[in-house]
């Protein structure tokens, strides 16, 4: 029951400040995608590496580009990112990991060490490897994620499965003949609920700051701006003087995994971590 | 027990190179890669030919795990030389760096985790704010951040480089920074974990025990840490696969030629041979060192060792 009361806990000040930031981002992010601002990111506006003021909010960069424009475009590729990803992390992990803490036996042992094989190349190979054999883009970068990296979800959902198994209510429901996905619908989701919850908020922590490195070496969307790629472009100007496109990019990155962050922190505070 | 832990850590690498094997057979084209876009139906057929891809794929599947398995890892495309060859010249650089800043990160980490987990207060607070700020920055903005701030600006470091062979400027002066930075990309995430672990550790009632029989707080914090060896040496081990291939970011920002660089030249290149043996060989590596972990808390933590004795 302890498990419920903290889903129903409020959020407390921080939360529902880093909660309403992620809104932000999401109002602009869709509202960049309806084309309703931000939409003239691709032409000049003005002479390159013009600083900040009236005109061009946060500059220009080397092509006399719009920065605050990219900026919010940057945004759409971020949140696409981390939000498509960490949905599918989820639910590959919880689906497999569900399924084989509740099957045991030959599934159980052939999906952990398929867990275990995934888990032990480092995610950067995988990922800059998939952007080579598919073609590099937001959906390549979406799909390698949720398809490689999908262990830890797995085996914290698999480890609450197994304990599940000697629970006396999943004992009487098997004793009664209730399937596998019966199980996990109505027995193992509602048990797993803040955990999967909280998964979710890291997940796309993760994503998104995995999407900034595939992005810094071209590996991620490859026509829209996002803020890997304008941190791999700007990162040498910095030297000159010019410190706003490194700004433009930086800032709302950090603040954006910074809200997640502190949003999962909230969320998952009082459970055990493993 | 351990020949059992050797045979599981073997067929995980069998498996890592068999799904390496699979996923790039259905994915790519090698003749095609090869040959560049261009290419004739006859050309690729040919070719297909050369590099046995026309025989059927379990064949090709079986002997491409054996020759994985004793490390014959083929040849790169684009250079004609071994890809054994070019990872051992690449890890040298790699280890440099990334070896001195995971044990940075680790010690400070452990230390402040330890020091937070202790004072609940002030301390506390300023370290979960510390390492919170530091996980929200992406391992891009503090490398581009650090590079610039350190380097650029103060001037305490070269600004990129690495000594080549026969260059009479020491490594250390190049070293250092990287690691550094290094460390601080690792060392958020670390000290929240190594926090909550001393934490539950410092909760238990043996420390109780020990503090009531009047035992210093050093002694009684040298036995957490003693205790704390098991959940600590997990985290390293989970650790691993980012220790052995260090951080891409660092080693494309300073011009390393370590493993990371090879890997975004490979992907560049679209050298599949080298992706695939450094994906292979990190594997190879992670999992070794994940075996060493296991031994080092079978050594260093009794619990471990008494139901092992007594059942199996």
């Amino acid at each position: 029951m302890r498990q419920v009361e903290g889903w129903r806990r409020p959020l407390g000040l921080a939360g529902v400040v880093a909660l309403a930031g992620l809104g932000v981002f999401a109002v602009l992010a869709l509202g960049a995608a309806l084309g309703l601002w931000a939409a003239g990111f691709e032409g000049a506006v003005a002479r390159e590496h013009l600083s900040p003021g009236p005109g061009a909010w946060l500059g220009t960069d080397a092509l006399g580009r719009d920065l605050l424009a990219r900026t919010i475009q940057g945004a759409r590729v971020s949140l696409a990112v981390g939000g498509g990803a960490a949905l599918g992390l989820v639910a590959i992990g919880g689906v497999l990991g569900a399924f084989a803490g509740l099957r045991g036996g030959w599934i159980d042992r052939l999906l952990a060490g398929l867990c275990d094989a995934l888990a032990a190349i480092p995610p950067v190979v995988t990922l800059l490897g998939a952007a080579l054999l598919l073609r590099p883009g937001l959906a390549t970068a979406i799909a390698a994620i949720a398809l490689t990296q999908w262990h830890g979800v797995f085996r914290s959902v698999r480890a609450e499965a197994q304990r599940m198994r000697s629970a006396d209510h999943d004992r009487a429901a098997r004793a009664m003949g209730a399937g596998t996905w019966h199980r996990i619908r109505w027995h193992l989701l509602p048990r797993l609920r803040p955990l999967l919850v909280t998964s979710l908020v890291l997940c796309f922590v993760y994503a998104v700051k995995v999407e900034a490195v595939l992005a810094y070496f071209g590996a991620s969307a490859q026509t829209l701006p996002s803020w890997g790629r304008l941190l791999a472009e700007t990162g040498s100007e910095l030297a000159r003087g010019i410190w706003w496109p490194t700004a433009a990019a930086s800032v709302p990155l950090a603040l954006l995994v910074l809200c997640a962050q502190v949003l999962a922190d909230r969320l998952g505070e009082g459970e055990p971590r493993g | 027990m351990w020949i059992r832990r050797l045979l599981v850590a073997a067929a995980t690498l069998a498996l890592v190179s068999a799904l390496v094997f699979l996923v790039v057979d259905a994915l790519a084209d090698r003749a095609a890669l090869d040959l560049g876009r261009g290419a004739s139906p006859e050309a690729l057929a040919a070719r297909r030919h050369l590099l046995g891809l026309d025989r059927p794929i379990v064949t090709r599947l079986f002997e491409h795990v054996a020759s994985a398995m004793s490390f014959e890892l083929g040849e790169s495309a684009r250079l004609g030389v071994p890809v054994v060859t070019l990872l051992r010249r690449a890890a040298g650089p790699t280890l440099a760096y990334a070896l001195p800043g995971f044990l940075l990160a680790t010690i400070v980490a452990l230390l402040a985790g330890v020091a937070a987990a202790r004072r609940r207060g002030l301390v506390d607070r300023v370290l979960l704010v510390v390492s919170t700020l530091l996980m929200s920055c992406s391992s891009v903005i503090v490398v581009v951040l650090g590079q610039y701030l350190l380097a650029h600006r103060m001037r305490w470091f070269p600004v990129l480089g690495w000594p080549l062979a026969g260059d009479p400027r020491p490594l250390l002066g190049f070293v250092l920074l990287p690691a550094l930075l290094w460390a601080l990309i690792q060392l958020g995430p670390d000290l929240r974990h190594y926090r909550a672990i001393f934490v539950r550790e410092l909760a238990a009632p043996h420390v109780e025990g020990l503090r009531a029989r009047g035992l210093g707080e050093r002694r009684v914090v040298l036995r957490v840490l003693r205790g704390a060896a098991a959940p600590v040496l997990a985290r390293v081990s989970a650790r691993l696969p980012q220790l052995v291939l260090g951080s891409v970011v660092v080693e494309h920002v300073f011009n390393i030629p370590g493993l990371g660089a090879l890997l975004v030249a490979a992907v560049r290149d679209a050298d599949l041979a080298v992706v695939q043996g450094v994906a292979f060989c990190l594997a190879a590596a992670t999992i070794a060192g994940q075996a060493l972990c296991d031994l080092a808390v079978y050594l260093l933590d009794p619990r471990t060792r008494a139901p092992a004795e007594a059942g199996r």
